[in-house]
């Protein structure tokens, strides 16, 4: 199964149906980003035949545009409008990965997400499990969709 | 629907039998702490019958010392092995509180474990799900495990 090509196919979705913004994918990255200023992380849990976590990573600005635009309203701040959105928006990506891997006989559930937020933050998974994130480029930024997970079969 | 007991429960049992120490719960806080510093959080989500998320948050003082006691060896700074345990004890506690809420092992599976740190970052989860938070004490200091769950309908 091709996961960059499930994280393209589910964020695509999302961004093209319900946030209704760009968001060109670039090449898969190579190197594993760590560490994030000035952004809101949303993350969900999955399990079943593949079991891992999903992460979407944008900076503040990122956040706020895709806020903006999935609420239609002006953004100016993070605030909890914010972080539900970002939430939100890991759960309906987890969602169409859920499809993805259906299509290929693998069945997942999926948890609750929850947003991380903060100044200087971490975010580190299991360093043995398989890790494939594509970035996406925002007229304002960059937003990175990070799959980190392990087969059970 | 509060969780408390489940948690409290779980937490002295891991501990106990894992790590060889003696933690004390306190009462349950009444309103959860979403900001957190200079700390180091495990979570781990729980997809089935019921979804959620299962989080350990200690202090970084707390978190060295319990993956000391974990590893069995010095740990001076958050290194990735206090980013392991900690995520590991998230996927430890949650594995113990999924046998309490049910019988059959197949109801509710766990995704793999995240550990978040930094000076200060904050968690948020949408607001209709149930949520407990349970402070410990313990000879390396005070952390607190919360759980954010729902039930399938």
């Amino acid at each position: 199964m091709d996961f960059a090509q499930a994280i393209i196919e589910a964020t695509s979705d999302v961004f093209n149906t319900m946030v209704m913004l760009e968001a060109a994918p670039g090449a898969p990255a190579t190197e594993k980003t760590t560490a994030f200023s000035d952004a809101i992380s949303g993350i969900l849990g999955f399990s079943g035949d593949i079991k891992g976590m999903l992460r979407i990573n944008c900076p503040n600005q990122v956040a706020m545009a895709i806020t903006g635009s999935l609420l239609g309203m002006e953004v100016e701040e993070i605030d909890d409008d914010v972080r539900d959105a970002i939430g939100e928006i890991a759960n309906m990506v987890a969602g169409g990965l859920k499809i993805y891997f259906a299509r290929h006989n693998q069945n997942i559930e999926l948890s609750i997400p929850t947003a991380i937020g903060g100044q200087a933050y971490t975010v580190h998974s299991l360093a043995n499990a398989e890790w494939v994130a594509v970035p996406f480029t925002l007229a304002n930024g960059v937003m990175l969709v990070e799959l980190q997970f392990v087969g059970l079969k | 629907m509060s969780w408390d007991t489940h948690i409290a429960d779980a937490t002295v049992e891991i501990f106990s039998t894992m790590l060889m120490m003696e933690v004390n719960p306190l009462a349950p806080l009444t309103e959860r702490i979403k900001t957190h510093q200079k700390s180091v959080t495990g979570i781990v989500g729980m997809a089935g019958l019921y979804k959620g998320m299962l989080a350990i948050h200690a202090p970084a003082t707390a978190a060295m010392a319990i993956t000391g006691n974990f590893l069995g060896l010095e740990v001076d700074d958050v290194n990735d092995d206090v980013k392991d345990a900690m995520g590991e004890l998230a996927n430890m506690l949650a594995g113990s509180i999924k046998a309490k809420l049910s019988d059959n092992s197949k109801d509710i599976q766990l995704s793999i474990p995240s550990a978040v740190c930094g000076g200060s970052y904050s968690l948020d989860y949408q607001p209709q799900q149930g949520c407990s938070m349970v402070p410990f004490e313990s000879t390396a200091g005070r952390f607190l495990v919360e759980l954010q769950l729902e039930q399938q309908t």
